[in-house]
């Protein structure tokens, strides 16, 4: 053996000791390790990864294992089973509203009532985390969703058309549109679930006119066939039906298909939730800017208002051996820095429920249309499902079949009043 | 004329199969071949442009190479299990076959109740909390071996009885232990219904879902079927990922089938003479 090569190996070897003691002394240093347990996706997973990366690097004795779930049925079956085994992970995102009350939070989830983050978090979304025992049991995660019509631009522009404000100018925009020989409004019953969005974005043109419906309607004394404001959603379902502004495979067109209509425009409008954007954004980045969105025009133009679905909650189960640092990371993500590191990963959806979070100026139309209903002077409203423990299962099956013609709107609406007593009778409510 | 009368339902059956089978699979192909603005329109098309290499980069590298922590963590799941499956499934089959006590009838019940009664998440999972297994790859290979059993001792079983007692006699005669007896002379017998169980308990294991979601949690646990999620989910899947990683996920159990084909059609046959 040479000098030479006896040098480079001993080089190479403190080298090497060097690195492994530098390396050790980073793993020395990430003391902590929490599990952060998030819906796959690979939007969502980017969110949380995004999220993950700037707060380890606030707080480098923190370490951030993400993990991932189903959506839909099966991940609530996984997050019960797992609270109900205490193997939870430190932090998972889920639903608020409704399918947060279905897992228990009082027993399960840590009280967040006191956190002095607490102060920037609108009221509007502290409401669909509060356990029924009035505290404060989750964080907002991601943006909140409006319900409404996408629509696209460029028809708009070329048939001379104005965004309407009243349900009778959205039906002679769509006589517009089908005189000239395009598709005016998307259907996509191949995924049944889309088709519950005239009904259920329509719930703010409800609310404007009678305030007191959603707790009325808990409490069975508001019925959807009998209250005239309320079945208003079903008929506008009917009437676009009847009026054949419908793409012509609406039975069998998926949600895919759909935002691929409205993006590239092959159709004028789409009743959807605007998370579409961000789904559109990733698919048709081209076209973004085609696409527009309205709130669902009621009856009178001055109340027209858009109906907002609450993002994501964040919480943290009460058998976690971390507690301090999984507190520490949702106050991050509760925080400004938490929405901009959000938005660097996902681009903006909609806007965010925390005080002093803002949206960049370059957000696609479909975003910025959103941005009126919110601000000073605007108005909108959360949607029956945050207000009222009680949404049929069968909701899209019905709203299938108005919107297909084979039920009537009265109809379908007494139907579902139906179908909203046997779970109102399943959660023990009074009055029914 | 006699050629296609007696030839046309082979021609028909040959081109059901081709509808059912090589479709939906060239469907998984072509798609794995598309960029993720064609992929998204889940059309029968052919690909514009090669988008395979850069698919797989992206599915095997997603999450920190979760694939390569998937497959290894399968084959592992798999293998494990299917080898405790086929020498448990065997023993106690034979033991049900050759010897009858008063005890039979309660075992043939309590066979039968594992193949019927649905098995209960929660109370699986306390169970395995309490022996310290849960959210382990041995926990899980227990719980697969379990739910596989049942099944498996009947297929042996029902083999066994088609093998004369007398060669157990005849080995016992010339001074073969029990286990001799088992290992040596029933076992390898057994061969073709043993590739059967060996061939459907592998495709079933290795493509199992809700038995990995719920009884082990964590990236480091992953199974091939969960990684199936990193790309689909309600409202936003890359369809071209996804289908490239169905793929990959595919290839293994595919040459299982292409290696013991022959195999799996005199096993299935062979216990199915006799009940």
């Amino acid at each position: 053996m040479t000098k030479t090569t006896r040098r480079t190996m001993l080089t190479g070897f403190s080298a090497g000791l060097l690195a492994m003691t530098a390396l050790s002394g980073t793993a020395f240093a990430q003391s902590i390790n929490l599990t952060y347990l998030v819906p796959s996706g690979a939007d969502g997973v980017a969110i949380a990864e995004e999220l993950v990366k700037t707060f380890e690097a606030a707080n480098p004795d923190i370490n951030i294992d993400i993990e991932t779930r189903p959506g839909g049925s099966e991940g609530d079956n996984l997050i019960k089973t797992r609270l109900a085994t205490g193997t939870m992970a430190d932090i998972f995102r889920y639903n608020s509203g409704s399918l947060f009350q279905a897992i228990n939070p009082a027993q399960f989830l840590v009280d967040m009532t006191n956190e002095p983050w607490q102060a920037d978090v609108q009221a509007s979304f502290k409401q669909v985390v509060t356990a029924p025992d009035g505290t404060v049991r989750g964080a907002p995660m991601g943006a909140a969703m409006g319900g409404g019509i996408y629509y696209n631009k460029a028809i708009y522009e070329e048939l001379g058309l104005a965004v309407p404000t009243t349900w009778a100018e959205f039906m002679a925009n769509n006589e517009k549109i089908k005189a000239a020989g395009k598709v005016a409004v998307i259907q996509t019953y191949g995924d049944t679930w889309t088709s519950q969005l005239f009904v259920l974005a329509d719930y703010y043109n409800v609310s404007a006119k009678d305030g007191s419906f959603a707790g009325r309607y808990t409490a069975g004394e508001a019925k959807f066939g009998t209250d005239a404001a309320a079945l208003r959603g079903f008929e506008k379902l009917q009437e676009t039906f009847e009026a054949g502004f419908f793409n012509e495979d609406f039975g069998a067109a998926k949600y895919d298909d759909g935002i691929r209509m409205v993006a590239t425009g092959e159709g004028a409008h789409y009743p959807m939730l605007t998370f579409a954007t961000t789904a559109i954004a990733s698919t048709y980045p081209e076209n973004i800017n085609d696409v527009g969105f309205f709130a669902q025009p009621g009856d009178e133009a001055e109340l027209n208002g858009l109906t907002v679905w609450m993002p994501d909650g964040l919480y943290v189960p009460q058998t976690t051996p971390n507690l301090e640092a999984a507190m520490k990371f949702v106050a991050f993500a509760a925080s400004v820095e938490g929405c901009e590191a959000q938005t660097r990963a996902g681009g903006a959806s909609g806007p965010y429920l925390i005080n002093g979070c803002s949206l960049p100026e370059d957000v696609p139309p479909a975003v910025s249309d959103m941005l009126p209903y919110f601000a000073e002077g605007g108005q909108n409203g959360p949607a029956l499902e945050f207000l009222s423990p009680i949404k049929g299962p069968a909701l899209e099956q019905i709203t299938v079949e108005v919107g297909s013609g084979i039920r009537t709107a009265a109809d379908g609406a007494a139907l579902y009043d139906e179908d909203v007593r046997k779970q109102a009778q399943q959660l023990g409510l009074p009055g029914w | 004329m006699s050629f296609i009368r007696k030839y046309w339902l082979s021609a028909v059956a040959i081109l059901v199969s081709v509808v059912v089978f090589l479709v939906p699979f060239a469907f998984i192909v072509l798609t794995a071949f598309k960029d993720p603005k064609q992929a998204s329109l889940l059309d029968f098309s052919w690909p514009q442009g090669n988008y395979l290499w850069g698919n797989i980069v992206e599915v095997v590298t997603t999450r920190n190479w979760m694939l390569v922590t998937a497959f290894v963590n399968s084959s592992i799941l798999t293998v494990a299990s299917v080898a405790l499956l086929v020498i448990f499934g065997a023993m106690v089959g034979f033991v049900l076959q050759r010897r009858k006590t008063r005890l039979n009838g309660l075992i043939e019940f309590l066979i039968l109740a594992g193949l019927m009664i649905p098995p209960a998440v929660v109370p699986t999972i306390w169970l395995l909390q309490g022996i310290q297994l849960f959210g382990r790859l041995h926990g899980l290979i227990l719980i697969e071996v379990a739910y596989g059993l049942p099944f498996t001792i009947l297929l042996y079983r029902a083999f066994i009885s088609t093998i004369p007692r007398e060669l157990d006699e005849a080995a016992i005669i010339d001074g073969a232990r029990p286990f001799d007896v088992f290992f040596k002379v029933i076992l390898p017998l057994l061969w073709p219904v043993t590739v059967t169980n060996i061939v459907v308990q592998s495709v079933a294991i290795f493509n199992d879902f809700t038995n990995p979601l719920y009884y082990l949690p964590g990236n480091a646990n992953a199974t091939v079927q969960l990684t199936l999620y990193n790309f689909q989910s309600q409202f936003n899947t890359s369809y071209n990922l996804l289908f490239t990683n169905i793929v990959l996920i595919t290839i293994p159990p595919l040459i299982v089938f292409l290696f013991f084909n022959r195999q799996i059609v005199a096993g299935m046959t062979a216990g199915a003479v006799k009940g």
